[in-house]
């Protein structure tokens, strides 16, 4: 371990607590003395005035006095700086790329989050930029502010001690949503930071819950397709009528909600589905809480488990902060129906109309500025970095947002 | 100095001309101009004060509470736009500058009247266009009043081509004041006014003229660039073309931080008259006062960049511009001791002035040293850009320019209407004022150091309580304000008849009737005395 000889969080502070505290001292005395001098000396207590045009001592008292204390203060705060911006060698390296209005963290083995996820006790260096306009990366816990510039690299380093989370802001106002680009930097214990920065499913939720069935051994007995096994099918079972056989033997009808697939991890025996043998093992005190969570939600959201993945991925990527999946209008089409309707795009200066397709729709994520949609302004970059994949996984979601329900 | 009774008041027509409106509006009387600034000034900052309530009520909660996100973003932009350019800036210079410069140095009139009837049409056809970029085009500008690019150049398609132009012509008015008084304090003194025995509020003045003189053609190079950007498609500021915002940043603030200044100093000129008539005593410190005036001028225009500690320009330039900030911290300090040993061995009369005078004082103290904790570069890192700096710069411009203007209004009241407003009234006013002032600006203070930051439409849970309580001091203020101007408005037009000189003042506007005549002096007067010796001056009574 490198010695933490060094913790700007604490050195910011301590500039704090001396320019408040001489703040406030002289802020007391000059109203102290205001109202004493007016008190003593009003008109009718001090009905004749003395003429004092100056005093050359007073005055280099008080030209001396505050030149003195400002040099201090000065020096504090600039060792306070210093100490910001002093990277240790250790710090590990995570890109940040700012636009309207989200941001996006990149780590070394190129994984993107929206989230700023770090691992505890090691100083994480921010290299960041800006795809649009100037905005600003806020950390307050950290103390830390850096403006994104487009076209530029900034920097900024903090060092995550204690385990949390932590708000992140834009600081520079950026436009209409400046106020929702937000985020969190989540501190997490190294393994569960390692175990996340490894983990290469795109998704943090249909993709880890799916990771988490296999690494569990369910996909032994379950199926996800729908396809039935030695179990029942883990797919469309949420919601689901169930005939089950109680420990006593007696059936009866049940809904399987999230109390029932709890109990059915924990103790598979209890009720066990018609057409099934008691054959599985209890998963009580092996699936951690945390795991459990992530089940369930899948359980509950994320059978289809492409569109769930393209969802995340439009977050993760700040899509949704531009297009809304609800038909209200941000600063980009909404993607609700998007599938399907016949646009009214400006290309090269003139109107035309153009059905919103599949090699339209690519066309707009990977070269937004060529065609770009009617009453609305050429600002979205272009996405060029998303892989074939990934870019299906995106057209699949906004092909469910296009479906009548 | 005998007044003539035939002189008429300058409110009143001239003798032998048709008066009405044009007599008004084609005025070269500095008086007249200086109404007519006073009236568009109160009338811009009630508008600006109603943005910023507005403002204030969509916080009470976070989410939507009164507007959408797009609305907020004008409103804020508007009362920043409007308080500054058509509010702060003008307000003392434009209003009580021209109406006492030149009677405070026994001058018929500015050096040049033509221009600064001019420099008023100026104001007018600035603060018209800005109401135009409201109405027309793509909906009123919703940059924030800095215009920062590459947002405001390449991003937004609001109207913010006619709100640039707005402020570069708003700027023209704003040089040729200073000009106008630069060159009116160097040629028409009277004799025996020699520039030790000025009112320190015209040494602020020639101090912040040459601030407008020096700093404002920036303003009007960069917002000209601005134009080149958005009209032309020069790529000055526009990173994709190969430019630099930070550039413009520098521009920006090159003028735009002097300009607090501009916005300051002729305040700090008025409490400096104003205390010693109130303390019946001459001023503490006299030459140091006004050499103050002149270092924090100078100093003032090198401190640019402490606005951009985060921009990402280079740490050595954090270094200079950090300590060059809290260079002028001395002489802002100096003026406060000076202020307050003025008061020692007085003989003090708590009048209306009085009181906004030692609200400036304690208001403006929190301003400053606030601005310690902003100038140094390690804490201003964290507070940057949050609702510290808000609450500093509410202070300084707010608790500092709007308290002295305050006072100079409830000052010079009597000499320019002649008449007397209930002085009760004012007090409790001003006691209202100070109160709702401190519920609303202290906690943003408080939120800022737990990093909320500015500009914001929304905002998160831990924040709700400290802008409720905000929110609950923005309308104890608003009724105070409205309190004081109704006030002053029953004051005007009912008010006790009230002789030249109720407070007993000892400078030259005290020497002539109120309210002035046409003609300020009937006979030039001849200067033998300092503007602070009371010695044989009595306070008229009309009370």
């Amino acid at each position: 371990m490198i010695p933490q000889s060094l913790n700007p969080v604490q050195q910011v502070d301590f500039a704090f607590y001396i320019i408040f505290g001489i703040s406030i001292l002289l802020l007391v005395g000059i109203t102290l003395t205001t109202i004493w001098f007016v008190y003593r000396y009003h008109h009718t207590r001090n009905p004749n005035p003395e003429d004092i045009s100056g005093n050359l001592w007073a005055e280099v008292i008080w030209i001396l006095l505050p030149t003195l204390i400002v040099m201090a203060l000065f020096y504090y705060g600039w060792v306070g700086y210093k100490a910001l911006r002093t990277v240790p060698d250790n710090a590990m390296t995570v890109k940040v790329t700012a636009r309207m209005w989200s941001w996006v963290f990149e780590y070394e083995n190129g994984k993107r989050s929206s989230v700023l996820y770090v691992p505890k006790d090691k100083p994480v260096k921010l290299i960041m930029t800006s795809d649009d306009v100037i905005h600003s990366l806020y950390v307050p816990a950290y103390r830390i502010k850096m403006d994104t510039v487009p076209r530029m690299e900034t920097y900024a380093w903090f060092n995550p001690d204690t385990l949390g989370s932590y708000d992140v802001f834009c600081a520079e106002y950026c436009g209409l949503k400046h106020a929702n680009m937000i985020t969190t930097v989540e501190v997490m214990p190294p393994d569960d930071f390692t175990r996340w920065l490894e983990d290469k499913s795109a998704s943090q939720g249909a993709g880890r819950a799916l990771a988490l069935f296999e690494g569990y051994g369910c996909i032994g007995c379950h199926t996800t397709d729908g396809s039935p096994n030695v179990g029942p099918s883990l797919k469309n079972l949420y919601g689901k009528k169930q005939q089950v056989t109680l420990k006593d033997g007696s059936t009866r009808e049940i809904i399987v909600d999230e109390p029932y697939l709890r109990q059915a991890i924990i103790e598979p025996d209890a009720a066990i589905p018609e057409g099934f043998s008691p054959a599985m093992m209890s998963y009580k005190d092996v699936v951690n809480e945390d795991d459990m969570n992530v089940m369930i939600q899948w359980f509950m959201h994320g059978n289809e488990v492409s569109i769930d993945a393209g969802r995340e991925l439009m977050m993760a990527e700040g899509c949704i902060s531009c297009h809304s999946t609800d038909g209200s209008l941000v600063a980009g089409p909404t993607l609700k129906g998007i599938w399907g309707r016949t646009a009214v795009v400006m290309q090269d200066g003139t109107e035309r109309s153009v059905p919103s397709d599949r090699a339209y729709l690519l066309e707009s994520i990977t070269d937004p500025g060529k065609a770009v949609v009617k009453g609305f302004d050429p600002i979205m970059p272009p996405y060029m970095h998303l892989t074939e994949e990934q870019l299906d996984q995106m057209l699949q979601y906004m092909q469910s947002l296009s479906e009548d329900k | 100095m005998a007044s003539d009774h035939s002189a008429v008041s300058f409110f009143e027509t001239q003798p032998g001309t048709r008066g009405g409106i044009t007599s008004w509006i084609f005025s070269t009387d500095h008086k007249r101009i200086g109404i007519m600034y006073l009236w568009g000034i109160m009338g811009f900052f009630i508008v600006g004060m109603l943005l910023g309530f507005l403002i204030r009520m969509e916080l009470i909660a976070p989410g939507r509470d009164i507007m959408d996100q797009q609305t907020y973003n004008v409103m804020f932009t508007l009362h920043g736009v409007i308080m500054i350019f058509l509010v702060v800036i003008p307000s003392i210079p434009a209003a009580f500058g021209n109406i006492f410069l030149p009677i405070q140095i026994g001058a018929e009139d500015v050096s040049f009247p033509r221009l600064n009837n001019f420099s008023w049409w100026l104001y007018v056809a600035g603060a018209s266009l800005a109401l135009v970029s409201l109405f027309t085009g793509n909906g009123p500008p919703d940059t924030g009043w800095t215009f920062y690019v590459p947002f405001s150049s390449n991003v937004t398609t609001t109207n913010v081509d006619v709100a640039v132009m707005a402020v570069f012509i708003l700027g023209f008015s704003s040089i040729l004041t200073g000009l106008n008084f630069v060159t009116t304090l160097h040629r028409l003194r009277a004799p025996g006014m020699t520039w030790t025995r000025m009112p320190l509020f015209c040494w602020s003045l020639y101090a912040t003229g040459w601030i407008q003189i020096l700093a404002t053609p920036v303003l009007g190079i960069t917002v000209l660039l601005i134009f080149a950007e958005r009209m032309l498609g020069v790529g000055l500021f526009d990173p994709a073309k190969g430019g630099d915002p930070i550039l413009y940043q520098h521009l920006f603030w090159i003028y735009s931080h002097p300009a607090v200044y501009i916005m300051i100093l002729p305040a700090m000129g008025v409490i400096s008259d104003v205390l010693p008539v109130f303390a019946r005593r001459d001023i503490f410190g006299y030459k140091m006062i006004a050499f103050s005036s002149v270092m924090i001028a100078f100093a003032g225009s090198l401190v640019w960049a402490h606005h951009m500690f985060t921009s990402g320009m280079s740490d050595t330039a954090v270094l200079v511009f950090s300590f060059l900030t809290f260079v002028v911290a001395i002489p802002s300090a100096i003026k406060i001791f000076n202020w307050v040993s003025t008061l020692y061995k007085g003989s003090i009369y708590t009048d209306p002035p009085l009181w906004f005078a030692l609200a400036f004082i304690f208001l403006f103290s929190i301003g400053g040293l606030t601005g310690l904790i902003l100038g140094s570069a390690g804490t201003d890192i964290h507070v940057h850009d949050t609702y510290f700096v808000v609450g500093h710069f509410h202070y300084v411009i707010f608790g500092g320019l709007g308290f002295g203007l305050f006072s100079a209004m409830h000052y010079w009241f009597p000499k320019i209407f002649g008449r007397m407003y209930n002085m009760r009234t004012a007090k409790i006013a001003c006691v209202i004022i100070f109160t709702g002032f401190n519920i609303l600006y202290f906690p943003m203070l408080i939120m800022g150091l737990q990093g909320m930051p500015r500009r914001y439409y929304d905002y998160l849970p831990q924040y709700t309580f400290g802008h409720q309580v905000s929110t609950v001091g923005s309308w104890i203020l608003v009724a105070g304000l409205l309190l004081m101007f109704w006030n002053l408005l029953q004051g005007s037009l009912r008010g006790r008849k009230c002789s030249g000189n109720p407070w007993g003042g000892a400078s030259l506007e005290w020497q002539i009737p109120s309210p002035p005549p046409h003609h300020n002096f009937v006979t030039d007067p001849v200067v033998d005395r300092g503007p602070y010796d009371f010695r044989g001056v009595e306070r008229d009574d009309c009370r």
